[in-house]
C-alpha cells in the first residue's frame, strides 16, 4: 500500500515538472538562412502595435493637488518574474524596460506595456591594413564593408531573435524617431537599395576581393598567401542574450560568401580590451558585435555621423581613428557636428548625402533598433518617454495613476535601488534612481538648467511648467526652428553680452566674474534667453521640508556649477574641472535682471536647433546634468563636509582623500552632513557670503537649517525637492523607496494630462489594384488616432514613396490634404511610366507633430504596361 | 552537506625515553601549528588574489572599461563636440591616466599584488573598486558588514535545520536499516545534484505565482513595516522559499551520509561486542556509535558554521536576498579585488582558527587523541 502511495507522490511530481517545463518560453533557434527579399517589407503602423493606454483623451477634471496618487512603493524586482509578479498582484508596473524578446510573453499574460527605444545593435567592423602583411582585413575594403548591408537580412534577426518587437535598423539615426521622421523619404530610399540581396553581396565580393590579393580557392573559399581568409569576430555573448544569434546569423552569412569565421565568444570585459583597446593595426579582430543605448530623446542626430564613423570622433579612439573616410564624407560629417550651416535645409540636405555616405563608408553595419517595454497591470495609466521609457519621462510620476481612480499606493519594481550614492553633482545617475529623484523634482527638459520647463515625452521639446514667459534671441543666420508658440523668437544682427553679466566665479574673492572684467572689449553670444517667473513664485513653490524657495536657491546652484573647478576653492574637485572648464568655452553669461518677479537672463553660444530647447530656466535642479533640485542649504552643509574632507561629491576625490563619497539619503554621509547642519545652524551660516549674502539673510538661513532639521529627523534622509510628490523613506539594503503625494505642489493632478498617452496616428491606403504605365493613378490616405480624423493641424507632412517591382524608389513626394484625415497621393504619368511590369508598392508615411513616431502604411498594386 | 573525512588525528605516542612537561608540548604545537595556518592563509590569499586579478588580466580588461566609460562621458557632453579634437584627445587620455590611477592601474601588478596581501593579511580591507555598499560606502568592511546579517539569517536557519534534522533522521535510520524510510531516503538521495537555485525557482512559480501566498524574493515586503514584530514576520515569511530551496537540495544526501556513516560505526567489532555483553541499545547507540563519530560531527558542524559567512552565491541571487553571496557575485562580475579578498581573508582567517581549535577539540572529546603528542 505504501508503494501505491508513493508511487501517486512521484507520478504527481513528473506530471507537475511537465507541467512547468511546458509552460517555459520556447527557445527562438534559427540559423538557417532566410528567404530573399526585394523591397522593404511593409511597416506596420506604430500605433496598431503600440499597447495605448486607455486613458481619456480629456484632461481629467480634479482639485487634486501633486500626483495622482497617495504613495508609491518602489522596490528591487528580478526583471525576469516582472511579469508573473504583475499577474500575481505583487506589483502594479515593473518600470525598468525589459528587451523586445519578451514582448509576446506581455501580450500573452494580457498586460499594457510602454514601448520606446531600448539601444540600437549593429556590427562593428575592423577599417584598418594590417601590419602584418601576411593577413589581410577585407574589412579595410570600403566596398566590401558596404556590401555586408545587403548580406544582412535584418527583418530577420528581428523576427527571429527579437520577436519581432524591434525596428530593423540601417542608418546611424534612431528609426522611426524624430530624426528618421525629418528624413523620411531619404530613410525610405535607402532602406529598400540596401534591402536584403545576398546574391548583390557576393557579386561586390567576388569583384573586390582579387583586387586585395585573395583568391577564391576549390572548395569555395577565399585564400590569402595560400591561408584561408579567417575573419576574428568577437561576439558578445552577455547582456540581454540578443548579441550571441545575431552575431552566429551574420557568421553564417559570412561564410556563405566564402569567408572562414573565427567566432569569439566574449564578455564585455573581455571584448573591449580587444575591440577598444588595440591598435586595429594590430589584427586581433574584425567584428564586433556592438550595442549602444541612447543617452536622451535623440531629436538632433547630426553628430552620430562624425561619431560613429569618422576618424575625428568624439570617441577618440580605435577603432574610429584608424578610418581613412571618403574626403566628402569626412567633410559632411565634421561640419554637421560643428555645426557649420545656417539652415534647416542646408543642414538636412547635408543629412541626406551624409546618410548615403555613411552607407558606402559602413565602419558600423547597423542591424537592429531596439524596442524596449515596461509591463503594467491593465488598470494602471503610465506616461512614457517614446526614447527613454517611463524612467526617463519626466512627466511620468505626475501622470502614473490607477485609471479612473485618485489616490491609492501603487507598487513599482524596477531593475536595482542606489546603486551608487545620491548627490547632485557626481552621484547616481542610473536610470532606476533618476527615475524615484525625478518624481520629487519639477519637470526637467532634459538640458542642464532647464528645470521648470516639463519635457514632451513624445517629442523631446519641452513645454513651460514654472516660468511664466520666455523669450529666445538668436543670432541672425542660425538654424534655429521654433517648433511651439509658448516662447518668443526673435533674431538679431549681433547679441552683445551686458558687462554686468555673469561669466565665471572668483573663488577667492567668492564673486561672480563680471563680463567686463574677463572680456573687456566686450563679447557677443549665439542665444540670448530671458525667462520670468510668476509673481507669486515664492509663495507657491515650497520645498518639501516647508520652506519657500528663494533666490539664494538659483544662485547657489549658478556657482556650484562654477566653483569645484578653481583650484582655489575649498570643494576644488580635478574630476570635474574638466567639464566645468569645457562648458565656460561657450558659456556667455547669466544676469539676474529682477528678483521679483525673478527674471533671469542667460547668454550662450552654444545653442540647440529647437529653439525650446535654448530656454535656460537656471531652476536649482543639479547644475551637472543630474535628476533631484538642490536648495541651497543642502550645497551649504555638503560643501563643509567636502572642504573639511570628511566627504566628496565625487567618487575621483574619495577615493583620492580616502573618505565616502557625499549621498544625501544613506551611509555614513548622514551622520557627517547631520553634524554640518548643526554647526551651521548655530552660526546662522549663508555660504559664499560676499555673493550669496546679498539674496539669502540670516533669518532665512536659520529658517532654512531649522526646516532641514525637521525633515531630517522624520524622514532620515536628507532628500529634498520640490516635486509632486516626497521622497518619505529611503531603506537602503532593503532596497526600497517611498514616495508620497506632496499636497502642496502648486498644480493640480491634471497638469500634464496632454501626455496621457502618444497619439500616434494610425493611417490606411486605398487605390486602383492595377495602374497602367504612363497614366495617372490616385489613391487616397486616411490618417486617423482613435477612429476619429487626425487634425491637418497636427500634420507636418504626409509623404508618399513608390517602389518598383526590383524594390528600388521610383518616385516620391507629398500627399495633398483634402480635409482632416484624408489625403490624396496623386501618382502622375511621369511616375507611373518609371514602373516596370509586375508588382508595385506605394507606401505613405504620415508625420504627425503631436509625437515623433511616424506611421506607415502602403498597399500593393499590379503596374501593367 | 557532505560528511568529510575524519581529519588525522594526532595518536597517543608511546612514552618516550625523557619526561616532556605537557606546557612545553603544547607549547611547541600551538607555534609550529599556527605558523603552519598562518604560511597556508597567506599562500591561499595570494591565489586568491592572481586568480581574482588573472594573472594581470584583469588590467587589461579594466583599461578597456575605463576608456570605454570616459569616451561615453566625453561623448555625451556636449560641450565638448566644438573642442579641437587634438585637444579633445588629449583630454581623453588625461582623464583616462586619471582614472587609472585612481584605481591603482599605474602601480605595477607585482606590487599592487603583494600590497593586497598585506593589507588583507593584517585586515585592513580598505576600499571598493567599483561598488559601494547599499547605503552607499565604499569601504569593504561596511560593504561585508552590511549584507552579514541578511546571510547569516538566511544560512543559519537553513544549514542548521539541515544539521541536527539530518543527524536525527540519519541516526533514526541507521537503527531500521532497509525500512521503507531507508530505501526512500536512498532513492531521493541523487536529488541533491540538483542546485538550490533551481529548486528555488520552482519553488517560486509554485508558491509565489501560482498559489500566490509567499513572495517572490527580497527579504522583506516593500515598504518594510516599522514596527519590529511586523518587520520580523515579514522577513521570515520572505525567508520561507530560500531556505526551503537550500534544505532540499541537500537534504536527502545528507541523511543519507549520515545514515551510512553511523552504520559504519554500528558495525565495528567492539559495538557487536557490547551488543553481546547485552548492553541497553541506548547505552550502545550513545557510547559505542555517537562518540566515536563525534569528532566527525563535530568538525562537521564547524565547518558549517564557517560556511555561513560565504552565503549562497545563485540562491541568493535568483530570490534577490541580500546577502553576501550576492555581493560576491557582483564583485566577481566587477572584477572587484578588495572585496573578493576581503571577503576571502575573512572566510581563511575562520577557517584557519576553527582547524586549530578543533584539534583541541578533537582532545577533550576523543581519549586516544593527544595535543601535539
Amino acid at each position: 500500500m505504501k508503494v501505491k502511495y508513493l508511487y501517486y507522490v512521484l507520478s504527481l511530481l513528473v506530471a507537475m515538472s511537465m507541467m512547468l517545463a511546458a509552460c517555459a518560453p520556447q527557445v527562438a533557434a534559427t540559423t538557417e538562412a532566410p528567404a530573399q527579399t526585394e523591397a522593404p517589407a511593409a511597416t506596420e503602423a506604430p500605433a496598431t502595435e503600440a499597447p495605448a493606454t486607455e486613458a481619456p483623451t480629456e484632461a481629467p477634471t480634479t482639485e487634486r493637488h501633486g500626483g495622482w496618487l497617495d504613495e508609491i512603493d518602489v522596490s528591487v524586482v528580478d526583471g525576469a518574474s516582472a511579469i508573473s509578479q504583475i499577474q500575481a498582484g505583487a506589483i502594479d508596473f515593473y518600470s525598468f524596460a525589459l528587451a523586445s524578446d519578451t514582448y509576446p510573453a506581455i501580450k500573452d499574460a494580457g498586460l499594457s506595456t510602454t514601448k520606446s527605444v531600448g539601444g540600437y545593435y549593429g556590427i562593428s567592423l575592423n577599417p584598418a591594413v594590417f601590419t602584418d602583411t601576411s593577413v589581410l582585413n577585407p574589412f579595410s575594403n570600403r566596398k566590401i564593408r558596404e556590401a555586408l548591408n545587403w548580406l544582412v537580412d535584418r527583418d530577420y534577426i528581428n523576427q527571429e531573435i527579437y520577436a519581432g518587437g524591434s525596428l530593423p535598423k540601417l542608418l546611424p539615426i534612431t528609426t522611426q524617431l524624430a530624426e528618421y521622421t525629418n528624413l523620411i523619404d531619404t530613410a525610405r530610399a535607402l532602406e529598400a537599395k540596401y534591402a536584403f540581396n545576398p546574391d548583390k553581396a557576393k557579386e561586390v565580393i567576388d569583384a573586390e576581393m582579387p583586387g586585395m590579393g585573395a583568391e577564391l580557392g576549390s572548395d569555395g573559399k577565399w585564400q590569402f598567401n595560400g591561408k584561408p581568409v579567417s575573419l576574428i569576430f568577437l561576439i558578445r555573448s552577455d547582456g540581454d542574450g540578443t548579441r550571441k544569434p545575431m552575431g552566429d546569423y551574420v557568421a553564417n552569412q559570412l561564410e556563405t560568401v566564402g569567408f572562414t569565421v573565427d567566432r569569439q565568444y566574449k564578455t564585455s570585459s573581455e571584448a573591449f580590451p580587444i575591440w577598444l583597446g588595440t591598435a586595429a593595426a594590430d589584427g586581433q579582430w574584425h567584428l564586433y558585435t556592438a550595442g549602444y543605448t541612447p543617452g536622451g530623446f535623440p531629436r538632433d542626430e547630426r553628430g552620430g555621423l562624425q561619431q560613429g564613423y569618422l576618424n575625428t570622433s568624439i570617441q577618440a579612439g580605435e577603432p574610429y581613428i584608424s578610418n581613412v573616410s571618403d574626403p566628402e564624407f569626412q567633410k559632411i560629417g565634421d561640419d554637421l557636428a560643428q555645426g557649420n550651416f545656417s539652415t534647416k535645409e542646408q543642414r538636412d540636405e547635408m543629412m541626406r548625402r551624409g546618410l548615403e555616405l555613411a552607407l558606402e563608408d559602413s565602419l558600423f553595419v547597423w542591424t537592429i533598433d531596439q524596442q524596449s517595454y515596461a509591463p503594467y497591470d491593465s488598470d494602471v495609466q503610465v506616461t512614457w518617454d517614446l526614447a527613454l521609457n517611463y524612467e526617463a519621462a519626466s512627466a511620468g510620476a505626475s501622470n502614473l495613476r490607477f485609471k479612473d481612480k485618485e489616490g491609492g499606493v501603487m507598487k513599482i519594481g524596477t531593475n536595482d535601488l542606489y546603486t551608487e550614492p545620491w548627490n547632485p553633482v557626481a552621484g547616481s545617475n542610473w536610470l532606476w534612481d533618476s527615475a524615484v529623484m525625478r518624481a520629487t523634482t519639477q519637470g526637467s527638459s532634459g538640458i542642464t538648467g532647464g528645470g521648470g520647463l516639463m519635457a514632451d515625452p513624445y517629442t523631446g521639446l519641452a513645454y513651460p511648467e514654472r516660468i511664466e514667459s520666455a523669450e529666445l534671441t538668436y543670432k541672425e543666420g542660425l538654424p534655429i526652428v521654433q517648433n511651439l508658440d509658448w516662447l518668443t523668437v526673435t533674431t538679431a544682427p549681433q547679441i552683445d553680452v551686458p558687462e554686468d553679466a555673469w561669466v565665471d566665479w572668483d573663488a577667492t574673492e567668492q564673486k561672480f566674474i563680471t563680463a567686463a572684467e574677463k572680456f573687456p572689449e566686450g563679447t557677443t553670444a549665439n542665444v540670448k534667453s530671458v525667462v520670468t517667473y510668476p509673481a507669486d513664485l515664492f509663495d507657491t513653490v515650497k520645498w518639501h521640508d516647508g520652506s519657500p524657495i528663494s533666490v539664494g536657491d538659483f544662485v547657489m546652484a549658478m556657482i556650484q556649477g562654477l566653483d569645484p573647478a578653481k583650484p582655489e576653492s575649498p570643494i576644488y574637485d580635478e574630476s570635474l574641472a574638466l567639464s566645468i572648464d569645457a562648458g565656460l568655452e561657450a558659456f556667455k553669461g547669466y544676469r539676474i535682471t529682477s528678483t521679483n518677479p525673478l527674471t533671469i537672463e542667460a547668454y550662450s553660444d552654444s545653442y540647440n536647433n529647437d529653439a525650446e530647447l535654448n530656454i535656460v530656466t537656471l531652476w536649482p535642479l543639479s547644475p551637472f546634468g543630474l535628476s533631484g533640485e538642490d536648495s541651497w542649504p543642502m550645497f551649504a552643509i555638503s560643501n563643509l563636509a567636502e572642504a573639511n574632507k570628511e566627504l566628496a561629491y565625487t567618487p575621483d576625490k574619495a577615493d583620492t582623500l580616502q573618505v565616502e563619497q557625499t549621498s544625501w539619503v544613506g551611509g555614513p554621509s548622514l551622520e557627517i552632513l547631520s553634524k554640518y547642519l548643526d554647526q551651521a545652524t548655530s552660526e546662522s551660516y549663508v555660504p559664499y557670503e560676499p555673493t550669496l549674502g546679498q539674496y539669502v539673510t540670516k533669518e532665512e538661513a536659520d529658517l532654512r537649517y531649522a526646516n532641514l532639521k525637521k525633515w531630517y529627523d522624520e524622514h532620515g534622509h536628507f532628500w529634498v525637492g520640490t516635486g509632486p510628490y516626497y521622497l518619505d523613506k529611503v531603506f537602503t539594503t532593503e532596497k526600497t523607496a517611498v514616495l508620497k503625494n506632496n499636497p502642496d505642489f502648486p498644480d493640480l493632478s491634471n497638469r500634464w494630462a496632454m501626455f496621457s498617452e502618444p497619439k500616434l496616428a494610425e493611417t490606411s491606403l486605398d487605390g486602383p489594384a492595377q495602374v497602367k504605365a504612363g497614366e495617372e493613378a490616385v489613391f487616397d490616405a486616411t490618417v486617423t488616432f482613435k477612429d476619429q480624423p487626425y487634425p491637418q493641424s497636427d500634420i507636418q507632412s504626409v509623404k508618399y514613396i513608390l517602389y518598383d517591382a526590383s524594390g528600388a524608389v521610383a518616385a516620391s513626394g507629398d500627399a495633398t490634404a483634402v480635409e482632416d484625415g484624408h489625403y490624396q497621393v496623386t501618382l502622375d504619368a511621369d511616375a507611373t511610366s518609371k514602373l516596370s511590369a509586375g508588382a508595385s508598392r506605394l507606401e505613405v508615411a504620415v508625420v504627425p507633430i503631436p509625437v515623433a513616431v511616424p506611421s506607415f502604411t502602403s498597399l500593393d498594386f499590379v503596374a501593367v504596361p | 552537506m557532505a560528511v568529510v573525512a575524519q581529519p588525522v588525528l594526532e595518536k597517543a605516542a608511546p612514552k618516550k625515553g625523557h619526561h616532556e612537561s605537557t606546557l612545553l608540548r603544547v607549547s611547541r604545537y600551538v607555534v609550529v601549528r599556527l605558523l603552519t595556518l598562518f604560511v597556508t592563509v597567506l599562500i591561499s590569499i595570494y591565489l586568491t588574489i592572481m586568480i581574482a586579478n588573472m594573472g594581470g588580466y584583469v588590467d587589461r580588461i579594466m583599461r578597456g572599461e575605463i576608456r570605454d566609460r570616459v569616451t561615453g562621458s566625453i561623448a555625451g557632453n556636449a560641450a565638448f563636440v566644438k573642442m579641437d579634437p587634438a585637444v579633445r584627445q588629449k583630454l581623453i587620455a588625461e582623464r583616462i591616466a586619471a582614472e587609472e590611477e585612481r584605481i591603482g592601474l599605474n602601480i605595477p601588478i607585482a606590487i599592487r599584488n603583494f600590497r593586497y596581501l598585506s593589507n588583507a593579511i593584517t585586515l585592513q580591507l580598505g576600499r571598493a573598486i567599483n561598488m559601494t555598499s547599499d547605503s552607499g560606502s565604499k569601504q569593504v568592511r561596511l560593504i561585508l558588514l552590511e549584507r552579514l546579517p541578511a546571510t547569516l539569517l538566511l544560512m543559519g536557519i537553513s544549514q542548521l535545520f539541515l544539521f541536527f534534522s539530518s543527524v536525527f533522521l540519519a541516526l533514526n535510520l541507521s537503527r531500521r536499516y532497509g525500512n521503507f524510510w531507508d530505501k526512500l531516503v536512498i532513492a531521493l538521495s541523487p536529488t541533491s545534484a540538483v542546485p538550490p537555485w533551481f529548486y528555488g525557482i520552482f519553488l517560486i512559480l509554485i508558491f509565489a505565482a501560482l498559489f500566490k501566498i509567499l513572495p517572490f524574493g527580497g527579504m522583506v515586503d516593500s515598504p518594510p513595516p516599522s514596527n519590529a514584530i511586523d518587520y520580523s514576520l515579514s522577513v521570515l515569511k520572505h525567508l520561507i522559499l530560500p531556505a526551503t530551496a537550500l534544505v532540499i537540495s541537500s537534504f536527502f544526501l545528507s541523511i543519507y551520509n549520515y545514515r551510512t556513516f553511523f552504520l559504519i560505526y554500528s558495525s565495528e567489532d567492539y559495538v557487536e561486542m557490547a551488543k553481546a555483553k547485552g548492553l541497553p541499545a541506548r547505552d550502545v547507540e550513545q557510547r559505542y556509535i555517537l562518540r566515536p563519530t563525534l569528532p566527525n560531527i563535530i568538525t562537521n558542524f564547524a565547518l558549517l558554521i564557517i560556511t555561513l559567512w560565504s552565503g549562497a552565491l545563485f540562491t541568493e541571487t535568483v530570490f534577490l536576498w541580500p546577502g553576501l553571496g550576492r555581493t560576491l557575485y557582483q564583485a566577481i562580475g566587477l572584477y572587484d579585488i578588495p572585496i573578493i579578498v576581503g571577503s576571502t581573508i575573512i572566510y581563511a582567517y575562520l577557517l584557519a582558527m576553527t582547524v586549530f581549535l578543533l584539534d583541541f577539540i578533537y582532545a577533550l572529546v576523543d581519549p586516544r587523541v593527544k595535543v601535539g603528542g
